[in-house]
């Protein structure tokens, strides 16, 4: 299956990029997603990361679905 | 009447805060929160905010609908803006009528810290010497 994934913030300078589309194993879930961004960007792999699929906050074992849309950004400080 | 805006433009307090004054209540509590200067020693010279705008406006409306179910207010207003702020200007405005002052000010003190925790909006500080995006503690999000 083919996901989108969003940075904001911090991540999308760490990552260098604001989106991206990726193709995962059908069984995926959030975490999945986490672990390949950290091996992929080393600079991640300190980071408290939150996800969220379809803008809903998730746990890391949400399973993923074809068309999904990933936010992958560290925790907000708005206000 | 309750409304969650996110903008780039300057933005009128009063104006907020009179868009929700229904006739039943009594009291307007306006948070008015803008750039400060120092941070302890740090000097900063301006913020810039940037938000996941569908998911913001989402989290935000869910935050007006939790508060007035927990609280005693009648109506909610809440604009955040968004882009390069200066030195004391508003980066949000939250406005929360009631028929009470107690429960609008109570009402307004969960919101701004349930906002810092869940609306996915970052503030980047800059600095003389460098820039920072700010990292909020968001413990106990609920996840779905």
């Amino acid at each position: 299956m083919k996901v989108n994934v969003l940075f904001f913030g911090a991540t999308a300078d760490l990552v260098g990029s604001r989106a991206f589309e990726t193709s995962l194993p059908e069984t995926s879930v959030a975490a999945d997603v986490i672990s390949l961004l950290r091996a992929k960007y080393p600079n991640l792999r300190d980071r408290k990361l939150l996800v969220a699929v379809n803008e809903q906050y998730v746990g890391e074992n949400t399973r993923l679905s074809n068309g999904d849309q990933l936010a992958v950004f560290t925790p907000v400080s708005g206000g | 009447m309750d409304f969650f805006e996110l903008t780039t433009d300057p933005i009128d307090i009063t104006s907020v805060s009179r868009r929700v004054v229904p006739l039943e209540c009594g009291a307007t509590v306006t948070l008015d929160g803008y750039v400060r200067k120092f941070t302890k020693d740090r000097e900063t010279l301006h913020l810039v905010y940037e938000a996941y705008e569908p998911m913001a406006l989402k989290e935000g409306q869910k935050l007006i609908e939790q508060a007035k179910k927990d609280f005693e207010i009648s109506h909610v207003a809440i604009v955040h803006r968004l882009g390069k702020l200066e030195i004391g200007e508003t980066s949000i405005v939250i406005s929360v009528a009631a028929p009470h002052r107690k429960a609008a000010f109570a009402a307004c003190e969960w919101l701004i810290r349930e906002l810092k925790r869940t609306v996915p909006i970052w503030k980047k500080e800059v600095f003389a010497d460098g820039e920072v995006w700010v990292e909020g503690d968001a413990a106990d999000i609920k996840t779905a």
